[in-house]
């Protein structure tokens, strides 16, 4: 499940700002982890985000699914074909550092997967818009982060209607590997020109109702700011730039 | 009147097309004024509508030739799949009805009196708090044109506008341009819906592979072509016939529900058909 998803959580309360710091820190804070046991924590923190926003078990798999290529890649890549003083774990022999290597990389990717999914779950793009807006973002700019954020859930719905639709005039789904993949022709093509073609008119009636002028637009709804809130995301920041100082600190030494 | 836009000699083709969507069109239309652009799929009445409001060729492509003057400040378009003119950024049908006052930057007192002003007008207040994402067919076609009301256009262009209505619905839609023109918005207005759209225009302008083949007062028109029609069918005028009055006509005996209306008023008599040929 990638996509918002509605809820009451204080992170579907927070200000966006805060919930896209967060997620945001989470990334920067990945690249500045450089042991094992700082990236698991970092993993632990993006469960723990995911649960303070009630979407847990859905980011997690989601996360789960799309690293574990990544996770294969960098046991076999490190762990197997890794140098270093190797140890066997029944019958394979694996690289120690390799290992130690694979469990950061792959932790930095699960953590920032999980902390982004998290974001997007809890994030409502409408709310996101009227931030941007209330700070004076430029609609261009804004429209292109929020579209982003809608796209997935918006061609999953298309694709379930054409898959609904294609279905109804005897495509099969199921069957062998080639059969699944001689189905996806009828999917993609309409899936793909019917998006292109709905653009079109979507940025004639955008332009028309003035998403292009060069004015600031009025906020309707703007969700409310705290003190609390603009303290945690300069907190946020504090705290990654002390884990960079810390791997540079320690990389010197 | 003031004119909303004119159009004198304009050509426009498509980049990469054979032949020009219009071929030496003038035309002009004044607040106040329902234009119906009638004619053929592919006659070229979409693309009028694109050029009459400045989206081709700036957005669209293409090249245009001729003089083009839009006098309108505001101009506002609604097309005939509305689920393609939703921002898909605003989560209630309030906030997308005021997108478009919103962006020209008003004051927040000024865009919801416009949104609550134009959903009132195309009755979808009550839809207000709904998301626009879960609305049915109709419902979006209303909500859309209410969007682009919201704008306060000078210039309106509806591309089969009641495409996803019911005829209920389509009846009200078309009921309201009368008064819309009449706060002085000009309305040009394609759609295969000819009964309804001859009912309100105050003028017609019917295109032929994107020239024009007529332009003038919709009765005159529909004297010659709906006219034609009913003349062979031996209805009397005046043209065009009602429904009842061509039911009476061939099936004089269906039940009673038709009734000789020899002597009934016009039928399709819309305000204001004076509009002069130009």
């Amino acid at each position: 499940m990638i996509g918002y998803v509605e809820g009451r959580s204080p992170l579907h309360r927070a200000h966006p700002y805060t919930t896209l710091s967060l997620a945001g820190a989470v990334l920067l804070a990945a690249f500045a982890m450089t042991e094992p046991a700082t990236v698991w924590l970092l993993v632990l923190a993006g469960a723990v985000l995911a649960a303070t926003g009630g979407v847990l078990r859905s980011s997690a798999r989601t996360a789960l699914i799309l690293s574990l290529p990544i996770w294969v890649l960098l046991f076999v890549l490190h762990g197997l074909l890794g140098g270093g003083a190797r140890f066997s774990v029944g019958p394979l022999s694996l690289s120690g550092p390799g290992v130690a290597r694979a469990l950061v990389l792959g932790g930095r990717v699960t953590a920032i997967v999980l902390g982004f999914l998290t974001a997007l779950a809890t994030t409502s793009p409408h709310r996101l818009v009227e931030a941007m807006t209330a700070r004076g973002v430029p609609f261009g700019r804004t429209f292109l982060l929020a579209s982003t954020l809608t796209v997935l859930p918006r061609m999953r719905e298309r694709a379930t209607h054409i898959l609904e639709a294609q279905q109804c005039r005897g495509l099969r789904l199921g069957g062998s590997v080639a059969a699944r993949v001689r189905a996806l022709g009828p999917l993609a093509l309409p899936l793909i020109l019917g998006a292109l073609a709905e653009v079109d008119e979507q940025v004639l009636a955008l332009d028309v109702r003035g998403a292009a002028g060069a004015g600031r637009r009025t906020a309707l709804d703007p969700p409310p700011d705290t003190g609390g809130q603009r303290t945690l995301r300069w907190g946020l920041l504090v705290l990654v730039a002390a884990a960079y100082a810390w791997k540079f600190w320690r990389m010197r030494g | 009147m003031t004119a909303r836009v004119s159009l004198a000699g304009v050509s426009f083709s498509y980049a990469g097309a054979g032949r020009a969507a219009l071929s030496g069109v003038s035309l002009e239309i004044a607040a106040g004024e329902i234009a119906f652009v009638s004619g053929a799929s592919g006659a070229g009445a979409s693309t009028l509508l694109l050029v009459a409001t400045g989206l081709a060729p700036r957005l669209v492509g293409g090249t245009l030739t001729g003089q083009r003057t839009i006098g309108a400040r505001r101009c506002g378009i609604v097309f005939a799949r509305p689920w393609t003119q939703l921002t898909g950024l605003c989560s209630t049908v309030r906030d997308e009805v005021a997108f478009g006052p919103a962006c020209a930057g008003r004051p927040i007192a000024e865009v919801m009196a416009a949104t609550a002003r134009a959903m009132e007008q195309l009755g979808v207040a009550h839809l207000a708090d709904r998301d626009p994402a879960h609305l049915s067919g109709g419902e979006l076609q209303r909500v859309v044109v209410a969007a682009a009301l919201a704008l306060e256009p000078e210039l309106l262009a509806l591309d089969d506008p009641a495409a996803e209505l019911d005829p209920v619905g389509a009846d009200a839609l078309y009921a309201f341009l009368p008064s819309l023109a009449a706060a002085g918005t000009a309305i040009l207005l394609a759609t295969p819906d000819e009964e309804r759209a001859a009912r309100v225009a105050t003028h017609l302008i019917v295109l032929e592979r994107g020239a024009v083949v007529f332009a003038g007062n919709p009765a005159g028109a529909m004297d010659t072509r709906v006219g034609a029609i009913a003349r062979a069918a031996g209805c009397p005028p005046p043209y065009p016939p009602d429904v009842p009055a061509l039911l009476a006509r061939i099936a004089p005996d269906a039940g009673g529900r038709a009734h000789d209306t020899s002597d009934a008023p016009p039928a399709g008599s819309g305000p204001g058909t004076g509009a002069a040929a130009r």
